[in-house]
């Protein structure tokens, strides 16, 4: 950021970089980011278009009744990952869940982003009790076992999972507890800008502190928030398998937790399991390495 | 004025009991060590103080109005538009994510309801105000892309933008190469005139202080020391503090030996009881340690808060004429 040795463009150009065009122009060379990209991309895309594409509704056992349970992958072509004792067409399945596990991936995010985001620049642009009073909580919600919270909850509102919610249900309990993580950071990154003289300067010319929030000090900091919401996505997917796994999912809403879980009974039909694992595996995958090129591609100091 | 900052370790009086007044159009400069309370006092002017800061008491009279007893909104419109800040680093000062004309055209929008292009053309016309060179150009470029001297220009502007009667400049140049230096001081020098603004410079660079203003106030651990105009101050001074912050100014006409002033400036939880420079003065009595000195007149239009000012002009030694 040193002023002097920052080459000054020739002012033909139309509009000089913005901060956002130096990190596109990063991640693009980053081929691990762009491989991220291209598999979060193709998840996205099962999730918009698996259900138009799969050949069978949701948790429909086809076989059940023309005799195609138990079959193999790669053995009949009708039935490309093979088929469960249930009846199900695990390639079908596997279609049909895609947007059903980006749903809970994606909304759990989301909530998470806004409470976080809210309740992280509060308590780092405030200060005394009401900055102190925010940090407890997050600290509170931080230190809640989130998944025992969530097994409790299913528990409880096993009315809503019965009426085709459970899966909004995981999505909210997800996010309503996975918020304390963003906090943190986003708190930590406002009291750094706060002291920063064009905070001081924008006071000084009269703004008020909502738009000085709002407008200069959280759009500094959209890159740890990105960075951080693409990790969280990941997680929040991984969790919902594991939730879904533990038999704690809605058995009627299509998931590959609750696929990996019904292979788990069957331990000799392997394909059962193993097909929406590796689904699991590569989307947390994209998501991840996603995440580490983006905040490879907005960290300042690999600026070349 | 009273600011005072309530930290755990106790509560850093750092402007404590500051009064001076300013006449329309002049340029003023805050002189002092670091620490003394220069910058809180610019702060308390404008009424931004932040936690654990707090204006304890004092009013700040602009055109005999107290701009600290106004409300929330009528003291940002002050700010602004009224009284307009360059701050030190710029660097730091110009948010990273806008460009140059966004920044602007932020704060003409604020302070008046112009359409976008409206504001647009206010934003040019400001940079040609501070004289960037390629205007047009620099109007998309973002901070860093700017040279040190540039970002300061731009932050200028910015403080320009609000058509303010006073501007107050906090180390402007203290960031910035020598050479670019004297152009920024040569910028302000020129804005000044030309908008017939009320300048209030705020350094600790005693060469700025003197082709910059014409009145000085100059400020020890949170209190004035002494108020003067720049010629008098620099040929007599009254208090010995101004005395020794001169001597300790290389000049290239006397080949004398720098003299640094002994001690520290006084820890600001705890000051020094009676006069705040006493531990540090030659000159100091029993009566400096226990009587706070009154800022008294001293001769035309001079102001000193020093118990012995009056034998100390009697002594030769003390002055530079």
């Amino acid at each position: 950021m040193s002023g002097q040795q920052a080459p000054v463009k020739p002012p033909t150009r139309r509009r000089s970089a913005s901060q956002w065009a130096v990190a596109w122009r990063r991640f693009r060379r980053n081929k691990a980011a762009l491989a991220g990209l291209v598999i979060v991309g193709f998840f996205a895309f099962l999730g918009v278009f698996g259900s138009t594409i799969a050949p069978y509704p949701a948790r429909d056992p086809v076989c059940f009744y023309t005799g195609c349970t138990s079959l193999g992958p790669f053995v009949n072509w009708s039935h490309p990952l093979g088929t469960e004792p249930a009846g199900y067409d695990i390639y079908s399945e596997i279609l049909q869940s895609a947007k059903n596990d980006l749903y809970v991936g994606l909304g759990a995010t989301l909530i998470s982003l806004g409470i976080g985001v809210s309740v992280g620049a509060l308590a780092g642009y405030r200060k005394g009790t009401s900055a102190a009073l925010l940090l407890g909580i997050s600290q509170i919600f931080f230190v809640l076992p989130a998944l025992v919270i969530i097994l409790l909850f299913a528990r409880i509102f096993v009315t809503l999972v019965a009426v085709g919610l459970g899966l909004t249900l995981i999505m909210l309990i997800l996010g309503l507890f996975g918020w304390p993580g963003i906090a943190f950071v986003v708190r930590g990154e406002v009291i750094r800008l706060r002291e920063l003289e064009f905070v001081q300067a924008e006071r000084a010319i009269g703004a008020s502190n909502t738009r000085i929030l709002y407008r200069h000090i959280v759009p500094n900091i959209l890159s740890p928030i990105i960075v951080f919401a693409t990790l969280t996505i990941a997680a929040n997917i991984l969790t919902e398998v594991a939730i879904s796994f533990l038999g704690f999912g809605d058995p009627n809403t299509a998931t590959w937790g609750l696929l990996i879980q019904e292979g788990f009974q069957y331990p000799n039909y392997w394909w059962i399991a193993v097909f929406p694992g590796l689904a699991v595996v590569f989307s947390v995958l994209g998501f991840n390495i996603l995440g580490d090129g983006l905040s490879d591609a907005f960290n300042p100091r690999l600026r070349e | 004025m009273v600011t005072y900052f309530f930290t755990e370790a106790g509560v850093v009086k750092a402007v404590d009991g500051v009064s001076f007044s300013i006449d329309e159009g002049e340029s003023v400069g805050l002189v002092g060590e670091s620490g003394s309370g220069k910058t809180v006092t610019a702060l308390t002017i404008l009424g931004i103080v932040q936690k654990p800061g707090r204006i304890v008491s004092g009013q700040i009279l602009y055109r005999g109005q107290n701009i600290l007893q106004l409300n929330q909104e009528e003291s940002r419109k002050i700010r602004g538009r009224k009284i307009g800040m360059v701050f030190q680093d710029p660097n730091s000062s110009l948010d990273p994510l806008y460009s140059v004309g966004d920044q602007l055209m932020e704060v003409v929008r604020v302070h008046s309801k112009l359409t976008k292009e409206e504001a647009r053309k206010k934003a040019l016309s400001l940079l040609e105000l501070v004289k960037i060179s390629e205007p047009e150009a620099r109007l998309r470029a973002y901070p860093f892309e700017l040279s040190g001297g540039m970002k300061q220009r731009v932050a200028i502007a910015r403080a320009l933008a609000g058509e303010p009667e006073v501007l107050i400049a906090d180390e402007p140049t203290t960031n910035l190469d020598v050479t670019i230096q004297a152009q920024v001081l040569e910028l302000l020098r020129g804005l000044q005139k030309e908008l017939g603004m009320t300048l209030i410079l705020i350094t600790h660079d005693m060469g700025i202080i003197a082709e910059m203003t014409t009145r000085i106030v100059v400020l020890y651990a949170g209190r004035v020391a002494e108020v003067a105009s720049t010629k008098d101050l620099y040929k007599v001074p009254r208090h010995p503090y101004t005395y020794a912050l001169l001597k300790a100014v290389p000049r290239i006409d006397a080949r004398k030996q720098l003299v640094p002033i002994a001690g520290n400036i006084p820890n600001l939880i705890t000051p020094p009881t009676g006069c705040r420079y006493h531990p540090r003065c030659p000159y100091a009595t029993q009566e400096c340690t226990d009587v706070i000195p009154p800022l008294e007149a001293a001769g035309e239009g001079r102001l000193v808060s020093c118990h012995h000012w009056k034998e100390l002009a009697t002594k030769k030694e003390l002055t530079f004429a």
